[in-house]
């Protein structure tokens, strides 16, 4: 017979023993409906995303069959009325717009991009007579603009799901250096977007410059200048560089910065330089 | 005689609790404690309502100066958690009247421990659980979220009281049943 002082030991035992089981057993359940969750999240991203990414390639393909057809009349031209063709290449560039309104709307450089290409397109379509080579130069911008797009389209549909880290720093040629280490920013963005989102800044669009329009000339109201002096000029400018991994240096931007494409845990540089010239 | 058996009650729980907040104002393994076995001890001495407010009082004054920082919403939760520790002594000393073994004791003892940490957890966890209530958590999945996530600091807690009732428990009373020698208190086992 068991002496009622042990059964009731035992019985507290057993308590403990129970509740620290089921609490076990209830963490792992809750960790589990948790993890489902999220995969079921994850799982309906996807989805989206490979929804999307196929309207985004009907799009991206019906504008390319445009373009095919004007480059094609483009090169070989036989009897070609280029003044017709420039009529066409206003209807494709209103549905460059149509399909790309977001970007268009929400992305400060395309915008500017686009409408400078309109300006262009305008003028060139006022005249009676239209060259192949002022069509020729309008076609290209049209397709370097319509590429960045469909570029710029497909990433913001994977900064749905993925955001970059970067880091940048800026090099005031004062001896000061200022680091933004780690910035997250969305899949897609360009180094602009990042500037702007670390700093507050001053650019000029400039038309001649591409691939990429944006120049800077002020970040965090230190601004560049130019003196002329006799027979020469000299002058203070912001610069961009990106960290070369493998070469383990800086690497002066070889594009506008609104076109540069950032990459994860990639580096860059804003460096403010003196030039002379000649 | 019997003001002076007074005196020396209080100035020992005056060290007791002392003690217990040094050694829980002191940086050591989260929920590694021996605050519960302290009020547990008092509650054996000197019954249920000293050991109660024992351990409510040591549990006040440290949610003021807690390394963890100040305890808030869970402190009423904590009071009521070694309040419980200290109740569970006092009906241990009501219910230990006979000689027991020092093994059997000893096993008791741990036994005592795992529980009162079981229970001290148990409603310090529903404690975090009514701030998840605050916070706009439904009632039921904030109180089954919180135990649930407490509980690897639960089996810490289990663990470690187990050993220091368990160890403790023997030569405590020892110690204890030598200082307060003639005056009446629960000291009766076999060691």
């Amino acid at each position: 017979m068991v002496e009622k002082r042990t059964l009731i030991f035992a019985i507290l035992a057993m308590v403990v023993w129970a509740a620290s089981t089921s609490s076990l057993a209830g963490y792992f359940y809750l960790q589990n409906a948790t993890y489902n969750e999220q995969l079921a999240e994850n799982q309906q991203s996807l989805n989206k995303m490979a929804t999307t990414h196929d309207e985004t390639i009907t799009k991206y393909n019906a504008l390319l069959s445009e373009y095919s057809l004007l480059y094609g009349s483009y090169s070989f031209p036989q009897n070609t009325n280029f003044t017709l063709l420039t009529d066409m290449l206003g209807n494709s560039m209103s549905n460059l717009k149509g399909n790309y309104s977001f970007l268009l709307i929400n992305q400060k450089d395309l915008n500017e991009t686009y409408y400078a290409l309109q300006d262009k397109y305008e003028t060139v379509s006022q005249k009676s007579n239209v060259t192949r080579e002022e069509f020729g130069e309008l076609l290209n911008e049209f397709y370097e603009l319509f590429n960045l797009l469909a570029i710029r389209e497909l990433s913001r549909l994977v900064s749905e799901t993925v955001t970059l880290t970067v880091s940048v720093c800026i090099n005031y040629g004062n001896e000061t250096v200022q680091w933004h280490n780690e910035t997250s920013i969305p899949t897609g963005s360009s180094l602009f977007q990042l500037t702007q989102k670390i700093a507050t800044i001053n650019y000029t669009y400039s038309a001649w410059m591409k691939p990429g329009h944006i120049r800077l000339t002020a970040i965090n109201d230190k601004e560049e200048y130019t003196e002329y002096k006799i027979s020469y000029s000299e002058g203070g400018a912001w610069i961009w560089y990106y960290w070369d991994d493998n070469k383990q240096e800086w690497v002066s931007g070889p594009v506008g910065c609104d076109a540069w494409m950032l990459k994860d845990g990639g580096l860059y540089k804003w460096s403010f330089e003196h030039w002379s010239w000649p | 005689m019997r003001m002076m058996a007074t005196s020396r009650k209080l100035a020992l729980i005056s060290v007791l609790a002392a003690l217990s907040l040094a050694i829980q104002l002191t940086p050591r393994p989260p929920n590694v404690e021996f605050t519960s076995f302290f009020t547990f001890m008092v509650g054996v001495m000197y019954g249920a309502l000293n050991g109660a407010l024992f351990g409510c009082f040591v549990m006040f004054v440290n949610g003021f100066l807690s390394p963890y920082g100040f305890a808030g919403l869970n402190m009423p939760f904590q009071m009521v958690g070694m309040t419980i520790a200290g109740i569970l002594g006092g009906v241990y000393r009501w219910h230990t009247t006979g000689m027991i073994s020092s093994q059997r004791f000893c096993l008791e003892g741990a036994i005592l421990g795992a529980f009162v940490a079981l229970v001290f957890d148990l409603i310090t966890n529903v404690g975090v659980g009514v701030s998840y209530i605050l916070a706009g958590m439904s009632p039921t999945l904030a109180l089954l979220s919180a135990i649930a996530y407490g509980v690897f600091f639960s089996i810490i807690h289990v663990s470690s009281n187990t050993a220091v009732f368990g160890v403790l428990i023997i030569p405590s009373t020892k110690a204890l049943n030598n200082l307060m020698k003639g005056e009446q208190v629960w000291l009766r086992n076999e060691h």
